[in-house]
């Protein structure tokens, strides 16, 4: 049901551009590498921190865009992987490999409503404008921040068809968090199944919203990684799968995950 | 091309570079980034031989110079690991070490008598001090009469192939345990799994691990897994093979240096999955550096 997994290798690219979104969230753009198989709405890289002179893991990033010649990814500054990440300029190269992990299902003639929050928006637009050409009601982009600052509308199409934004002080678009918004358009236009990527907090609400309707739910996790490939075994999440071991990694079995098979009480937050 | 090939109970490998256990899981899933025909070889995930599920999340915590992991040793277990994930390492034609760990002497039997005489691995590293689990049991490596039994006890089932026996350096005297490995005829000495360490989250006043203590590697602990590697090399004749925070060529040059015949590259691969291959590479065009080493092995401390 799930994309076939992803193809992955190890590159070094280089940067095109680091465009600032607001205070927090950038943008790294760069020239995808001839040799990269194309990825798929779900897929990630696994990034290494430049400039290192100290141990760093890699930070795993969501594809939120990518064609024949650039990729770009979503980042916010969290910490001092992230923070290292932002100073990146054009010329500058980056070292991934990728694509990784199981991306979104396939649509089937399915009615998706898509939520996002943070960087989740990432794999979300990546669907909804890479992989389909552009939202409708068919596949509705639902996005909450904030406040209008953190909506990047002047550097990420969002102001469009098909997408909705909520704003938590109003400041733009429904007043509001994501899930509220989500409730108020299945009311207008109901929908088959739903996606959705961004804080624990978001994903929960999203999950009692599905179950609620009946609607079958897909999530898009997140976790500290070490080898990215299913190996190691650290970035595993409880599920409620039968056998051995519950237990099933973000970076090889997900990202994206069936949200009933996850035992959301047990997962990391945010 | 220079001649990189090391011997270790009798068991030519092609280069002394090893992929050290728990960073690859069974191999496989390393393969779009490693060339596992081109390294010396690859230490399998330990396995248990009743499959494990391994600790409660979260498992991985970065530090500045390193990580501590609390994996817990998740494995599929022998059975699944025999049918499964064997034949997926021979296709790869890399030269497989498995990792096996255990709480009774009745499982190490199981174990040996599982593997031999089946093809597709070299030999056996036995994880005798796994930081991460409750079984008292499982970390026994530090009773050197339980070592010296236990090598023999497996050395006498698996013949031609080859017994690593991995220490812990969470001990008084590494030396003794490393002695008490090959009077029970150990073919090398494995040294060192993680060092014992833990963290604490200021905002919740926590563990960053539900189970506290956890294993610590990387860059950080270079020094004193040089310094373990040293002891061991000046305790016995045996072969070492030295693991412990290698992030350069020069990191694993030190090793030689050391005592060691072998090395194996671990926590810094998530990272710079390439090294593996540089140390190879590297060795190719300076193949000396392979028998280098600060002592003569005439002196010898302590004995």
């Amino acid at each position: 049901m799930v994309f076939t997994p992803a193809d992955a290798e190890q590159f070094t690219a280089t940067i095109t551009d680091n465009i600032d979104l607001s205070r927090r969230y950038f943008m790294l753009r760069v020239a995808r590498p001839e040799a990269m198989s194309e990825p798929k709405a779900g897929h990630f890289v696994h990034v290494s921190v430049p400039d290192a002179g100290r141990f760093y893991l890699r930070r795993p990033f969501s594809i939120h865009d990518c064609d024949a010649t650039t990729m770009d990814l979503l980042v916010v500054e969290l910490g001092p992987g992230t923070q290292a990440l932002r100073k990146l300029r054009a010329g500058d190269t980056l070292d991934f490999y990728g694509p990784l992990g199981h991306g979104f299902p396939a649509l089937d003639g399915k009615r998706v409503l898509a939520l996002g929050g943070g960087v989740g928006l990432a794999p979300l637009y990546f669907y909804g404008f890479r992989t389909l050409g552009g939202c409708s009601d068919d596949y509705r982009l639902l996005y909450g921040a904030r406040s209008r600052e953190d909506l990047f509308l002047d550097h990420v199409a969002l102001n469009q068809d098909g997408v909705k934004l909520a704003t938590d002080d109003g400041s733009f678009g429904f007043q509001g968090n994501v899930v509220q918004l989500a409730e108020q358009e299945l009311e207008r236009v109901s929908a088959d199944m739903m996606f959705s990527c961004g804080p624990t907090v978001m994903m929960r609400a999203a999950q009692e919203l599905a179950s609620k309707h009946g609607i079958e739910h897909f999530v898009s996790l997140e976790n500290r990684m070490a080898c990215a490939l299913g190996a190691c075994r650290s970035c595993v999440v409880p599920t409620h799968h039968e056998g051995p071991s519950p237990y099933r990694t973000v970076c090889h079995d997900g990202p994206v995950f069936p949200a009933n098979d996850l035992v959301w009480d047990a997962l990391p937050t945010p | 091309m220079s001649d990189t090939t090391i011997t270790i109970g009798g068991i030519k490998h092609k280069n002394p570079v090893f992929i050290a256990s728990g960073i690859c899981g069974y191999g496989e899933e390393y393969s779009p980034l490693i060339d596992l025909s081109e390294i010396g070889g690859v230490v399998t995930k330990t396995i248990t031989v009743r499959p494990r599920k391994g600790n409660l999340p979260p498992r991985v915590h970065e530090l500045p110079y390193g990580m501590l992991n609390s994996i817990g040793l998740e494995n599929v277990g022998l059975d699944r690991y025999i049918e499964e994930k064997l034949p997926l390492l021979q296709k790869r034609q890399a030269d497989v070490i498995i990792s096996v760990a255990a709480e009774t002497e009745d499982e190490f039997i199981r174990i040996a008598e599982a593997f031999s005489g089946r093809d597709g691995y070299s030999g056996l590293e036995l994880n005798l001090s796994c930081p991460n689990v409750e079984e008292e049991a499982l970390d026994h490596g530090r009773n050197p009469k339980f070592v010296e039994r236990i090598s023999r006890i497996m050395k006498d089932r698996i013949g031609d192939r080859s017994l690593w026996i991995k220490i812990t350096p969470n001990i008084t005297d590494i030396g003794e345990v490393a002695r008490a490995a090959e009077a029970g005829g150990a073919d090398a000495i494995a040294a060192v799994n993680t060092l014992v360490g833990i963290d604490f989250d200021l905002e919740t006043g926590k563990t960053v691990f539900t189970r506290g203590s956890a294993g610590y590697s990387g860059p950080g602990i270079l020094p004193i897994a040089l310094q373990k590697v040293w002891e061991c090399a000046h305790a016995v004749s045996i072969p070492i093979v030295g693991i412990g925070g290698i992030a350069t060529v020069e990191d694993a040059r030190k090793f030689f240096l050391a005592g060691a015949t072998a090395i194996q590259v671990g926590t810094v691969l998530f990272s710079d999955p390439d090294l593996a291959m540089r140390i190879v590479n590297a060795l190719k065009e300076h193949p000396e550096w392979i028998t280098q080493r600060a002592f003569s092995k005439e002196r010898r401390i302590g004995s």
